[in-house]
């Protein structure tokens, strides 16, 4: 009969899926209830013959006998619920699993990182590269480039004249934007300015992106004149942060540079607008550090004939809108025409001196946010995957090596009658278990990874703050590795239903069936997991490299004990004498800050990137003309950074000639060869200077490139519309920061300070993306690395537990004990240097890949290559040395008498 | 009280409950008046542990041979016990039982005993 019902309790609990908990629970009571008036009648006649309550009751019990067991079998009778089967089952795996806390441990710790490390990266990955941009229809919002000439391979933002062309004659387009960006000032009244960030816009921008305003209007034509365009937008945050979020906003005035503007409207919450390191006009410009969110937008007033036909590329990016069923290409086959038109119709002065130097290129606007931060981007997420894949391996290896050891108490179960697809739903419940808090601490990871990655991110990841936790993509990573881990689950516990009781009861307990077979697959997981790891921790070294060669580098200046300070003009300090005067109190007071050596101006900021790009060429005989970047400098700017003299002599104070140039030394040795260019003449700017001085190369337009060629001019002949001050004092670089700040606002309170800062954090921002790439490369790597010595001794510790007694044989035959360490090293050497060999030779092409985005490093480098096996050597040893020795100090006495 | 607990037989796997069904035939009874008749009208001699009736009764109810019900009983009607009585199935059951277990028997007894069966 027991057997019986056995067999049938699949259909019982089929029949009974429509029970609900409620009735389970009332026939539990009812049970009880008649249990109860079972054992009271029961007492009640034994009082009867005579016996004392107490007794009475006792032997009632004694005679109904074991209630437990009674309500167990009859529970059993009826059937589970199927919400009774969960939780016995999971009462049952937290049970078992608190029975083998390793195994647990190993699994919820791979699951969590597993889950958490590729959410949070996947969610950045997602957000940013895989839909970047939150307008409507973004799909089919494209920038439009301009190829000019000599600057051809660096398409720049197009002359607004060819544009407003584009815009009238091309059919592809639904509305064609211009707009720039600019640091602005911004004050209510007589505070100080803050800094904001301004999107300069023709009127129709809003229209291109379809925006609606949130409050008031947004541009009409008739703002987008000039005298007519003292009017401004606002973000949702300004209007937070200025206003208060005051509904009545709209009419008020603010001050931007130095012109009132009258609030026409506020934009919604969700409105972003790419900043200017997203939508930069020159591609190949490095970024900015701390480039202000855009938060006020003002209409462009563009006076198209007031631009000349040639020139001003760069200034301005184009936004327009392609008609449905419009595409790339198609759109610039409508340019090409446009664009050799405007050519042949340029006025005589301004034209080529050949045709076919004007080109338009489309490139959809995503494209062009995400830019640069794309690599980068990838390559965290080749680096979440191979940790996912080891995490995965580490899993399906802990999950194996469990299921085979269970083999035997699962024969032992199903001996004693347990149905098979009983023990299957055990091992399922205690896999539901492990994902279920291997998941919930993935969560939790991966929310902590994304704040993290907020906090810390490179400054040119673009929409960061947007970046929320994705659900789509959280069950997509709890999917991939909680199906791993079932799947290596219950694979091994499907065997289960092959196994034969008797065949498998009758093995030795140390001896298990499919030993062999399974040793393999380990092997092979090991050695993928290996060969993963070994990938990961080349590509982390090559970073790593990569970045060390960027900070140790002799870099031509010294940035300990300096700051910096950026300074923006409106309009009142043009330049004029008035603006020199500026330049010169400001430097006095700096000068006059106790401690500071050397102050000085430069008109573009350290370290980020090459600035007003312009042609020279000798004097004395016709040479072709070299691209420079020209930079306008103050006496003590050279001294402030501490750059190298080669020849001659930097500015002085007494210098009042306009026409002094100091050159960089590769930009001298182009134009001279080995001559010696002091006192030599150079045609520029229409005019022509005088050499005074050679100036050591230095990377002070970006570390990751090769020196810029550079001339100094004197401050004087060209004021700096962004002046950017340098001071190097005695004291720490940190607390002239706040002297400077004074130092500037004692001379002009109402002059807006873009930013201050140490050159050593404008260094360390500007390798910012570089270093939480290899950052967050390392920790990949370590995670990496743990995982598969996790694996490495997870295997080796199973694998010597099952062999004990064959090395008890081999130690009471004679084996030395060193004999065992080598038998089981070697047990592992076959995956491990079989995974690192392979991943060696996977990471020369995973090197070629990532080639771009290394400096100073080869794509195989032998001593990162050579650290790398040595560190991963070391690792495996120490992994297998537990085992190993376990295994070694077998006894051979209690091996052979055991089991 | 059992009288010699050493002379008691084990009841035969399954047979006990076509004694349930067989005490059901008299008339509807609750779980402590069965496992009282059973005894009783075997002198003591079958072993029948009360707790194992339970799971018995349940197993028939499940199987649509018996039927349940509380009803109010003993004195002045205080007390409620749940009543299990025969359904037309169980009666069918019980006969096949019934007939089965006369097989059986006179199967055993006619190799136990040659002469009495022949």
């Amino acid at each position: 009969m027991e057997a019986d019902d056995r067999r049938d309790r699949p259909d019982h609990v089929a029949g009974e899926r429509g029970m609900s908990m409620r009735r389970q629970a009332d026939r539990e009571q009812d049970l009880d209830r008649e249990l109860r008036s079972h054992l009271e009648l029961a007492s009640e006649e034994y009082e009867e013959i005579g016996l004392p309550p107490e007794e009475a009751r006792r032997a009632a019990r004694m005679a109904l006998g074991n209630t437990t067991k009674v309500k167990e079998e009859v529970r059993e009778m009826w059937g589970w619920t199927r919400l009774g089967i969960v939780v016995n089952d999971v009462r049952h795996a937290v049970r078992t699993l608190r029975g083998s806390p390793g195994f647990a441990v190993t699994a919820l710790l791979t699951l969590a990182l597993g889950i958490g490390a590729s959410t949070a990266v996947f969610t950045v990955v997602d957000s940013v590269i895989l839909k970047p941009l939150a307008y409507r229809d973004s799909g089919s919002l494209v920038m439009l480039w301009e190829l000019v000439g000599p600057m051809s391979r660096d398409p720049s933002g197009p002359n607004p004249r060819h544009a407003d062309l584009w815009r009238k004659q091309a059919t592809a387009f639904g509305g064609l934007a211009l707009s720039r960006q600019r640091v602005d000032g911004l004050t209510l009244g007589t505070d100080h300015p803050r800094v904001v960030g301004t999107v300069i816009g023709t009127a129709n921008l809003f229209e291109v992106l379809q925006v609606v305003p949130l409050l008031g209007r947004g541009f009409l034509p008739e703002d987008d004149v000039t005298g007519h365009d003292n009017v401004a937008m606002l973000s949702y945050p300004l209007w937070q942060n200025l206003f208060q979020g005051d509904p009545n906003v709209v009419g008020k005035m603010i001050r931007l540079g130095d012109t009132r503007r009258e609030v026409i409207g506020v934009l919604p919450a969700g409105f972003h607008f790419p900043d200017a390191n997203a939508l930069r006009a020159f591609r190949s410009k490095q970024p900015v550090s701390g480039a202000p969110e855009p938060a006020v937008y003002v209409p462009a007033a563009l006076d198209l004939n007031k631009i000349s036909w040639n020139g001003l590329y760069g200034n301005w990016v184009a936004l327009a809108r392609l008609k449905p069923g419009i595409g790339i290409t198609q759109a610039e086959a409508q340019l090409a025409p446009i664009e050799a038109q405007i050519e042949r119709d340029m006025p005589a002065g301004q034209r080529f001196d050949r045709p076919g130097m004007l080109r338009a290129s489309v490139q959809p606007m995503r494209e062009a946010v995400v830019g640069s931060s794309r690599a980068g981007l990838w390559l965290l997420m080749a680096a979440v995957l191979s940790l996912m894949f080891i995490a995965c391996m580490n899993l399906a290896n802990a999950q194996l090596g469990r299921a085979l050891s269970r083999q035997r108490e699962a024969a032992v179960c199903s001996a004693l009658g347990a149905a098979k697809w009983r023990l299957i739903w055990n091992s399922l419940a205690e896999n539901l278990l492990l994902a279920a808090f291997g998941g919930a601490a993935g969560v939790v990871l991966a929310a902590l990874g994304l704040g993290l990655f907020r906090r810390y991110s490179p400054v040119d990841l673009p929409r960061l703050s947007e970046v929320h936790l994705n659900i789509t993509v959280l069950l997509f990573s709890m999917a991939l590795t909680i199906g791993s881990s079932l799947l290596f689950g219950i694979l091994p516990a499907l065997r289960l239903l092959r196994v034969d009781p008797q065949n498998s009861l009758q093995q030795s307990g140390s001896r298990m069936p499919g030993t062999r077979q399974s040793g393999r697959l380990r092997a092979w997981l090991i050695g993928l997991q290996v060969f993963g790891c070994t990938v990961l921790l080349l590509v982390t070294g090559l970073f790593s490299k990569s970045l060390l060669q960027l900070l140790h580098q002799d870099k031509g200046f010294e940035t300990g004990d300096v700051a910096v300070a950026e300074v923006r003009f409106g309009t009142t300090y043009a330049p004029d004498p008035s603006r020199i005067a500026f330049d010169d109190a400001v430097l006095q007071n700096l000068r006059d800050i106790p401690g500071v050596q050397s102050a000085g101006l430069v008109s573009a900021m350290p370290l980020e990137g090459e600035t007003w790009i312009d042609s020279i060429r000798r004097v004395d005989k016709p040479t072709p003309e070299l691209l420079i970047n020209m930079r306008w400098v103050s006496p003590g700017y050279f001294e402030s950074m501490r750059e190298r003299l080669v020849a001659g002599r930097f500015f002085e104070a007494r210098d009042r000639s306009l026409e002094n140039v100091v050159l960089s030394e590769g930009l001298a040795k182009a134009l001279w060869q080995n001559e010696n260019p002091i006192g030599a003449r150079i045609g520029a700017r229409g005019t022509k200077f005088t050499v005074i001085g050679i100036v050591a190369d230095s990377h002070n337009t970006s570390l990751k490139t090769a020196p810029a060629r550079v001339v100094y001019l004197h401050y004087a002949e060209n004021p700096p519309y962004n002046a950017i001050f340098t001071a190097r004092g005695a004291q720490s670089a940190s607390s002239l920061v706040s002297g400077m700040r004074q130092a500037i606002w004692k001379h002009a309170p109402d002059i807006t300070i873009v930013r201050v800062k140490t050159l050593d954090s404008q260094l360390s921002d500007s390798l910012a993306a570089e270093r939480f790439q290899t950052l967050v490369l390392m920790a990949f790597g370590i995670a990496a690395l743990l995982l598969a010595m996790l694996g490495i001794y997870g295997v080796l510790s199973y694998s010597t537990a099952t062999r004990k007694q064959e090395i008890g044989v081999r130690i009471a035959l004679g084996a030395t004990r060193s004999g065992i360490y080598t038998l089981t090293l070697g047990e592992a050497a076959t995956p491990v240097f079989g995974g690192l060999v392979a991943g060696l030779i996977a990471s020369i092409l995973a090197g070629r890949l990532i080639q771009r985005l290394l400096y100073g490093t080869q794509a195989v480098d032998p001593s990162v290559t050579l650290i790398v096996v040595a560190l991963f050597l070391t690792a495996a040893i120490a992994a297998a040395f537990l085992p190993a020795r376990r295994a070694a100090s077998v006894d051979p006495m209690e091996a052979l008498r055991s089991d | 009280m059992p009288k010699d607990p050493s002379n008691r037989i084990d009841l035969l796997q399954g047979t006990l409950d076509m004694l349930v069904l067989r005490t059901l035939r008299s008339g509807p009874a609750h779980g402590h008046q069965i496992a009282k008749h059973i005894q009783r009208t075997t002198d003591d001699l079958l072993q029948v542990e009360h707790g194992s009736l339970y799971p018995a009764l349940h197993r028939l109810e499940r199987k649509g041979w018996v039927a349940a019900k509380w009803e109010p009983a003993g004195a002045e009607l205080k007390r409620e016990y749940k009543y299990y009585r025969l359904t037309p199935a169980g009666k069918k059951q019980l006969a096949s039982e019934e007939s089965k277990w006369k097989r059986m028997t006179g199967a055993i007894a006619r190799i136990m005993w040659p002469a009495k069966g022949a």
